[in-house]
């Protein structure tokens, strides 16, 4: 009994720093076990903005200061995390999510709390459309507008079979039923003639492989990201999968992360998206928002992941600003439309949907002679926008 | 082992004094502690429930958080799509809970020891499958998220109160029952089963509803569990949390009829703190596992009253 | 035939079943991918297999030995440029030398305990593990590329199939005959053998029973290592590899009988038939089949199809 005592005054002792002069920010990234191959590189770019926006003063003359949580990119994980930031950390405002499914988890969360949310990372469409609450903001793109991008890449091709594998949660179904829509649209001779689905953290596909191939598709769609993509590319090549079919992915798998890291492994025929590349540069600007977040992270190439997370603190700082106040409400109301400039070009927030233009660059990734991994080129920069 | 059906005076000042404790909570002002007693209420009901199964009939089950996921998903469930009323869906789930741990018993009890434990670990997971790839009515991964709540529960503090008094309710009876006659054949049944079922004791049976038991209030920890989070996720349901579960009866030790809640709450205020600390909890709750196992096999109510008997004796 | 095709096509609306008795080649290959895969998890599940038959522990650890395996053959072959081979010599060594750490250290104290207990020391040991592995390699993933000579495929006259893929298909069943041969012909084995029976008994006879428990281990833990090693090419490194794997080995080793090699070797083609053509003919159950033959093997012969019933019968 004297022990519960205890801990409970030492759990009192703690909640009860709470007294505060700075603007405190709920990071949610999976920083710890699977998945922080992403959330590390994340955390460089919130740190970047942050360190970037107390240097020049702070928001409203009040200092950012981060709190972060591991999302674990477990839905129930990043949930708990959430609500612990708010309850016990008093965060004024929730930035980050990685995986749709956790996005979907901490929007809630932020609904019932009536806390702002800046999701960075996630896409599934729903967090915008039938989930869409006045506290939460996307700043990433989502997979309609994803869907949209390879459906015209499908048409382009020319491809006349298609095979479409999406792992089995919120971020596969959806980028799956954004194609579908996209070919409507694009292609509607296209035979989407199987929808496979693996389930997210799947190690063997050699089942779904031999079914691809069993179908005779000269086209795939997917969306397998991080190590999915890894192991399926690992397990395909071989069976030359990646020569009977072009293979179109969402995902991001053009990133240095993926693409970096395969090197020669990466497959041919692949025609994927990013959010940023390391050997492409917008503006003097971009060059030098690289250059930081290479000496922050100990590299000399940039990941994919860092611009996310740093365009999603600089519109939370933004909106702040604008609305001179931290409440949640007036931040919201300060989002919605708000336009600011980024490493990667201008970028507005639909005051309808609370969506982000975010567009990806998108390509086919070729073999360069003396250059030691696959490189996107031609680059193409598909803005957000569904074409009719 | 307790054989009085009354309960001994100083177990009962205890109870009080943790009553009156959880009652002044929300004196305290803090949304955090609000919700940490609220979360570890629903856990030390889990833990209790298993530990009917476990310390009393001597069976481990490796699968009991299927219970409380089916308590959770169909309260969620029934509450949010259907648009059920809180307690007609409070009750549907509860029922639930105890008609999948009925069924499941009754193959169950025909097995003993390790193949008793890696059926209820099949079945847990058959349950997982279902709430996986059922996606069209539980959400699937993504899980079944913004639970619609009744207005009465909504308020933090209500929800805090109405949790106390459902976890409260559910201990008081769950210790009736285990110091019924029925919970001493439990324990007869756990001593020697092959003695018992001489005296005449139908051990499949006691052990059939001593799995029943356990379930439904399984299920009474989901329900709760899933409307204090808004949500349901298949997590619930995977074998980890089974093992978490039992880690926190164990933990409290199995021949204590309290111990379990003592195990959760501890493990989870744990967790909660060193997660400040370090992303490494995995690696110390491993230690804290050994810790337990090798040095203190009746757990922490087992090591509680080796410290009182020592202190009594004068030492 | 064509009837069928079609009828399996329109009439049940399942194109895989369809393609399933349309083309022979597509059948044949996931004949090829259930065994491949059933073999690789047949490494890995009869490592557990021996331990639980001379121990009788159910080691919870095993799938954490799987994923060091796996990271061993990372850093020796794509790191430090070892080669591929020496990587799976490493990580059977590496776990190898683990492994009496773990038995000598912690496993030997619980052999007369209750399962409950021996269960949750295993458990616990999966904690530490999977936090040490974290703390070694970090949370990256990794890819490793195949071996030199087996990163193409073979004609096999009906289809191509993955060389890599034939290396595993044949990899298991040498692993079956040599245990095989060496608990039957072997002077170790036939001790191993009889410690599974009755331990009291040889150790009344003089012989060193604790150190058979060792060399048990040893041989269990080590051929999760190769198991882990030989996946690492088309199943890349990463924190959380280990608890899917565990859960496969234990259906696997149930399905066949605790203790048995033989068992767990049909276990494992059993697992790889249903997960493949499961996920044709039913698409996208494939990951509740496995513990669907886990309940029905259980209800139908709770010892497993080669198992011995034993102490059975409440």
């Amino acid at each position: 009994m004297r022990y519960v005592l205890a801990v409970v005054a030492g759990v009192i002792a703690l909640a009860g720093a709470s007294a505060q002069a700075e603007i405190r920010l709920g990071v949610l990234y999976p920083i710890a076990g699977t998945g922080a191959v992403y959330g590390v590189p994340a955390m460089f770019g919130h740190d970047l903005a942050v360190d970037e926006i107390n240097a020049a003063g702070g928001v409203n003359g009040q200092p950012l200061a981060t709190f972060k949580r591991d999302t674990k990119l477990k839905p129930a994980a990043a949930a708990a995390a959430a609500k612990e930031l708010i309850t016990k950390d008093g965060v004024n405002v929730l930035i980050g999510g990685l995986s749709s499914a956790v996005g979907l988890a901490i929007s809630e969360v932020a609904r019932q709390e009536k806390v702002v949310y800046i999701a960075t990372i996630p896409k599934t469409i729903q967090m915008t459309t039938t989930k869409l609450h006045d506290h939460v903001f996307r700043t990433a793109s989502h997979t309609d507008f994803e869907g949209d991008a390879m459906a015209r890449i499908v048409a382009q091709l020319g491809i006349e079979k298609l095979c479409d594998i999406q792992l089995d949660y919120a971020y596969g179904h959806d980028l799956g039923a954004g194609i579908v829509r996209g070919l409507a649209r694009h292609a509607p001779d296209v035979d989407l003639v199987i929808e496979l689905r693996p389930k997210l953290g799947a190690t063997d596909y050699n089942a779904f492989i031999s079914q691809i191939l069993g179908a005779g598709c000269d086209g795939i769609t997917s969306g397998l990201w991080g190590s999915h993509f890894v192991n399926f590319a690992q397990q395909a090549k071989p069976f030359g999968l990646f020569e009977q079919a072009k293979y179109i992915s969402g995902g991001e798998i053009a990133s240095h992360e993926i693409a970096g890291k395969m090197a020669e492994d990466y497959p041919d025929n692949v025609w994927s998206n990013t959010y940023e590349l390391w050997y492409d540069h917008f503006d003097p600007s971009h060059v030098e928002f690289q250059k930081a977040v290479a000496e922050k992270a100990g590299t000399n190439e940039t990941a994919m992941w860092p611009v996310l997370a740093y365009i999603g603190v600089k519109f939370y700082a933004a909106a702040a600003t604008k609305a001179g106040s931290i409440e949640s409400d007036a931040v919201a109301e300060a989002l919605k439309g708000l336009s600011i400039d980024t490493p990667v070009g201008p970028r507005t927030i639909n005051p309808e949907d609370h969506q982000a233009d975010t567009g990806q660059f998108w390509g086919p990734m070729v073999k360069k002679e003396g250059v030691p991994y696959r490189m996107m080129d031609p680059i193409t920069y598909i803005p957000a926008k569904i074409a009719e | 082992m307790e054989s009085v059906r009354v309960m001994p005076r100083p177990v009962a000042a205890v109870c009080a004094v943790v009553v009156l404790a959880l009652l002044v909570v929300p004196l305290l002002d803090s949304r955090y502690l609000i919700d940490l007693f609220t979360e570890i209420m629903i856990y030390a009901l889990f833990a209790l429930s298993l530990n009917v199964l476990i310390g009393y009939s001597g069976n481990v089950s490796f699968g009991h958080a299927a219970y409380f996921a089916i308590g959770g998903y169909t309260c969620a469930i029934l509450l949010t799509t259907y648009e059920w009323g809180f307690a007609p869906a409070f009750a549907a789930a509860v029922i639930a809970s105890a008609l999948a741990a009925g069924l499941v018993a009754w193959f169950c009890v025909r097995l003993t020891d390790i193949y008793f434990a890696m059926l209820t670990l099949a079945f847990a997971m058959v349950v997982w499958g279902v709430a996986f790839k059922w996606r069209s009515v539980t959400g699937g991964d993504d899980g079944f998220v913004g639970v619609s709540v009744p207005a009465m529960l909504d308020s933090r503090i209500g929800f805090y109160y109405f949790t106390l008094a459902a976890t409260g309710l559910s201990a008081a009876v769950l210790w009736l029952i285990c110091h019924s006659a029925f919970g001493r054949c439990l324990v007869a049944v756990r001593e020697n089963r092959i003695r018992a079922g001489f005296v005449g004791i139908n051990t499949r049976l006691m052990r059939w509803w001593a799995f029943v038991v356990a379930g439904t209030f399984a299920g009474v920890a989901g329900a709760i569990f899933g409307m204090f989070h808004r949500g349901m996720y298949i997590e619930s349901a995977f074998w980890t949390e089974s093992a978490t579960v039992l880690i926190m009866t164990l933990l409290g030790g199995i021949y204590s009829f309290f111990g379990p809640a003592i195990g959760a709450a501890t493990l989870f205020v744990l967790e909660r703190l060193t997660n400040e600390y370090t992303e490494y909890w995995p690696i110390v709750l491993g230690m804290i596992l050994v810790g337990i196992l090798l040095f203190l096999p009746d757990g922490l109510a087992g090591l509680a009253r080796k410290l009182a008997s020592y202190r009594s004796r004068g030492g | 035939m064509e009837s069928l095709v079609r009828f399996a096509r329109e009439e049940l609306g399942n194109p895989g079943l369809a393609t399933l008795l349309d083309q022979p080649s597509f059948a044949f290959i996931q004949v090829l991918n259930s065994v491949s895969q059933g073999m690789n998890l047949f490494i890995i599940a009869s490592g557990l297999s021996l331990i639980f038959g001379v121990l009788r522990v159910i080691n919870f650890a095993h799938g954490a030995f799987y994923m060091f395996g796996a990271y061993i053959l990372y850093s020796v072959a794509e790191s430090y440029e070892l080669g591929f081979w020496t990587g799976v010599v490493a990580a059977a060594a590496g776990l190898a030398a683990m492994s009496i750490v773990i038995e000598r250290g912690l496993f030997r104290f619980i052999y007369d305990k209750e399962h409950l207990m021996q269960l949750l020391l295993t458990f616990a040991v999966v904690l530490i593990l999977t936090d040490l592995a974290k703390m070694i390699w970090g949370t990256d993933q990794y890819s490793v590329s195949y071996p030199d000579g087996f990163g193409g495929a073979v004609d096999l006259g009906l289809t191509r199939y993955p060389t890599y893929r034939l290396l595993l298909i044949v990899v298991g069943p040498v692993i079956l005959v040599g245990l095989m041969l060496f608990t039957a012909r072997t002077r170790w084995g036939r001790l191993t053998r009889a410690a599974t029976q009755d331990r009291e008994m040889l150790g009344a006879l003089g012989v060193n029973v604790p150190m058979i428990y060792t060399g048990v281990f040893i041989l269990g833990s080590a051929l999760a290592g190769i198991g882990g090693a030989l996946a690492a090419p088309f199943n890349s490194p990463t924190p959380g590899m280990d608890a899917t794997i565990i859960v496969d080995c234990f259906v696997i080793v149930i399905v066949g009988g605790l203790g048995s090699i033989v068992g767990s070797f049909i276990g494992a083609l059993i697992y790889g038939f249903v997960f493949n053509f499961g996920s044709v003919i039913v698409p996208n159950w494939q990951d509740v089949f496995p513990f669907l033959i886990l309940l029905v093997v259980l209800l139908w012969r709770p010892w497993g199809l080669f198992g011995r019933p034993e102490g059975e019968g409440a």
